[in-house]
């Protein structure tokens, strides 16, 4: 039995994972020791942590050792990761400034709504420096567990009920799916490391490869919620609490995302024939489908949610491209749509607040009696549809480059499907603008909207990051961008 | 065009299993119905409870205490299998898996702290 060596932490990169793993501790111990009483502070506690766990990362980034290699190359802590990590507990806090209002106002246990959802972010900032099939296997369960939780949160709602259940149900299926796929690639390659698989696979193909790329692929689609594998998305955010719904459109789908990102950036890129197809065909059927479906919705949430699906379709178009800087295109559109979507929940969540729902004729004229939330939503809807200078139109047209660039047959179909599908997303979103802007308000609509300043924090915090990442892209790209140094290579301990 | 043949000869694999599966279900399913025995008697078509009549309709309410404590004790099972892998190897692993052992302790004994005040581990 070879002698045990214990692995040298290099606790500056492991900070954020710490700090936010004691918080999780934290808010546990208040709801024991507080009982009741611990619900005024939790949800204060929980953003300060989160914001707390945000230092580390600042530290991280201006460091003289941006990249970091741990654990004999099983996590990475570089400029993409700590760009994605950052994302996940800004989105997380932003959460949180929604969940305050909505979680204290209802029927819901408090403490444990947040101690899930710190739990759930830890899981992703994890994700993001994972570079073996077990740390993100591990990651992507810690991730899920509480967020099947915490769709089924109002416990008394039936709707809720079954939006947990339906999001517990395909996730675990999915993870099966995943599990297999996994269990195959380690079996051929013999490492549960990306890069020596990568290695692996690339010298040899085998069909037990072709199966395992595949079912990988099939069984991240679930999370990310792409054609033909959406089915649980719009019932599971049109049942779960809103916040939740928030959470899960972005922060666990990008978490669903940063995983392909490794498995597809690390691993496969020297099997692109067998994996070029299955992406191509998901993101072209995600855009198509959930676009149209989309067209067709009364609920702004259920229009989110459809409208969700097609974006994913756009960030998974450029995984086509990964040679030619697809990933990076990834990464940016990622960060925008989370912006402008965290936004556009925001809004809609105030705007329910008065008229008890979500359906887009009962936004009818709410410029005429709330101006500045009518602006505000125009805005993240301009930035869905991809109008510059707002946000997302920079998403766009990074994954637009890369499809072009790289020239390839898939490529160039899917770049028309983007062009295509941005057309008819316009419509849609639109729409909502139209009814706010110039149908006639309900009956007796004419005070304000009273925003509570939690919600205002939150639209104001997501509008500033939708117009400043969209005027002044740079620093986006910059840290999107990989350093030179390969992050592939598994350097010592 | 030999890029497009390569293609369909990758996923003919996908496709073969798919049809080795679906066939392996048909195959097992359509076998045993084709080699057993079909005989109805009432007394076959009653809930199995372990030989005992059953008593009352399938559709009973069970106490969801037991569940709670069945978690329970998948926490504690779960200690075990790491805890003693890490006992017999001890000095090996010296004060570094001390520490890993205390945090992973740690955080179990939250979860059943948390039970406990929650009152959880009351039997009313």
């Amino acid at each position: 039995m070879p002698d045990f060596v214990a692995p040298t932490l290099d606790l500056h990169a492991l900070a954020p994972e710490f700090v936010l793993a004691g918080v999780v501790c934290v808010l546990l111990l208040l709801d024991v020791v507080l009982l009741d009483r611990a619900k005024a502070i939790v949800g204060s506690i929980a953003g300060l942590g989160l914001l707390g766990s945000l230092v580390p990362i600042l530290t991280l980034a201006t460091s003289d050792h941006p990249t970091r290699t741990m654990f004999g190359g099983s996590y990475v802590v570089d400029s993409t990761s700590l760009l994605l990590k950052a994302l996940f507990i800004v989105s997380a806090y932003v959460v949180v400034l929604l969940s305050t209002n909505y979680i204290g106002e209802g029927d819901y246990w408090e403490s444990e709504y947040y101690t899930l959802l710190v739990s759930s972010v830890l899981g992703m900032t994890v994700m993001a420096s994972a570079r073996d099939l077990i740390s993100i296997f591990v990651a992507l369960e810690l991730l899920s567990i509480p967020a099947y939780m915490l769709a089924a949160w109002s416990k008394r709602d039936g709707r809720s009920n079954e939006a947990g259940m339906k999001y517990y149900l395909m996730g675990v299926f999915a993870s099966a799916i995943l599990l297999y796929g996994m269990s195959l690639l380690y079996g051929w390659s013999g490492s549960t490391q990306l890069s020596e698989i990568g290695r692996a696979i690339g010298e040899k193909n085998s069909p037990a490869v072709t199966l395992g790329v595949v079912f990988v692929l099939v069984g991240f689609a679930f999370k990310v919620s792409a054609v033909p594998f959406h089915m649980w998305a719009p019932d599971t955010y049109e049942g779960a609490p809103t916040p939740v719904t928030a959470f899960l459109a972005v922060a666990s789908k990008a978490a669903g995302f940063v995983a392909l990102i490794q498995v597809i950036g690390q691993a496969l890129v020297l099997r692109m024939n067998v994996m070029i197809p299955v992406v191509a065909v998901l993101a072209a059927l995600s855009m198509t489908i959930g676009n149209l479906i989309a067209l067709r919705q009364t609920n702004v949430i259920r229009m989110l949610a459809y409208s969700g699906i097609a974006q994913a379709g756009f960030m998974l178009a450029p995984f086509v491209a990964s040679q030619y800087g697809g990933i990076d295109a990834i990464v940016i559109y990622l960060v925008l749509y989370a912006a402008t979507n965290l936004g556009a929940f925001a809004v809609v969540m105030a705007i329910a607040r008065r008229t008890r729902s979500a359906e887009i004729s009962s936004f009818g004229g709410l410029f005429s009696y709330s101006p500045g939330l009518a602006v505000a939503l125009s805005v993240f809807l301009a930035s869905f549809v991809g109008i510059p200078p707002l946000g997302i139109w920079y998403g766009k047209l990074s994954v637009m480059r890369a499809l072009i660039e790289s020239q390839g047959r898939w490529a160039t179909v899917l770049a028309i499907f983007v062009a295509l599908n941005t057309a008819i997303a316009a419509y849609y979103y639109l729409n909502v603008a139209k009814t706010m802007w110039f149908d006639d308000a309900p009956e007796g609509e004419s005070t304000p909207i009273k925003v509570p300043t939690s919600l205002r924090f939150a639209v104001g915090i997501a509008l500033v990051a939708t117009i400043a990442l969209g005027v002044y892209p740079g620093p986006l790209t910059d840290a999107a961008t990989p350093e030179a140094t390969p992050a592939a290579a598994p350097s010592g301990r | 065009m030999s890029s497009a043949s390569d293609f369909l000869r990758e996923y003919l694999t996908v496709l073969i299993l798919g049809g080795v599966g679906a066939a392996l279900v048909g195959l097992l399913l359509g076998a045993s119905h084709l080699l057993r025995p079909a005989r109805r008697q009432p007394g076959k078509s009653l809930t199995y409870e372990s030989g005992v009549d059953p008593v009352g309709t399938g559709w009973t309410q069970s106490q969801i205490r037991y569940y709670v404590f069945a978690l329970l004790f998948v926490m504690f099972d779960v200690e075990a299998v790491f805890i003693f892998p890490w006992a017999t190897r001890l000095e090996a692993y010296g004060g570094f898996g001390l520490v890993e052992m205390g945090i992973f302790v740690f955080i179990l004994l939250l979860g059943l702290v948390y039970a406990w005040r929650k009152g959880v581990l009351k039997w009313v």
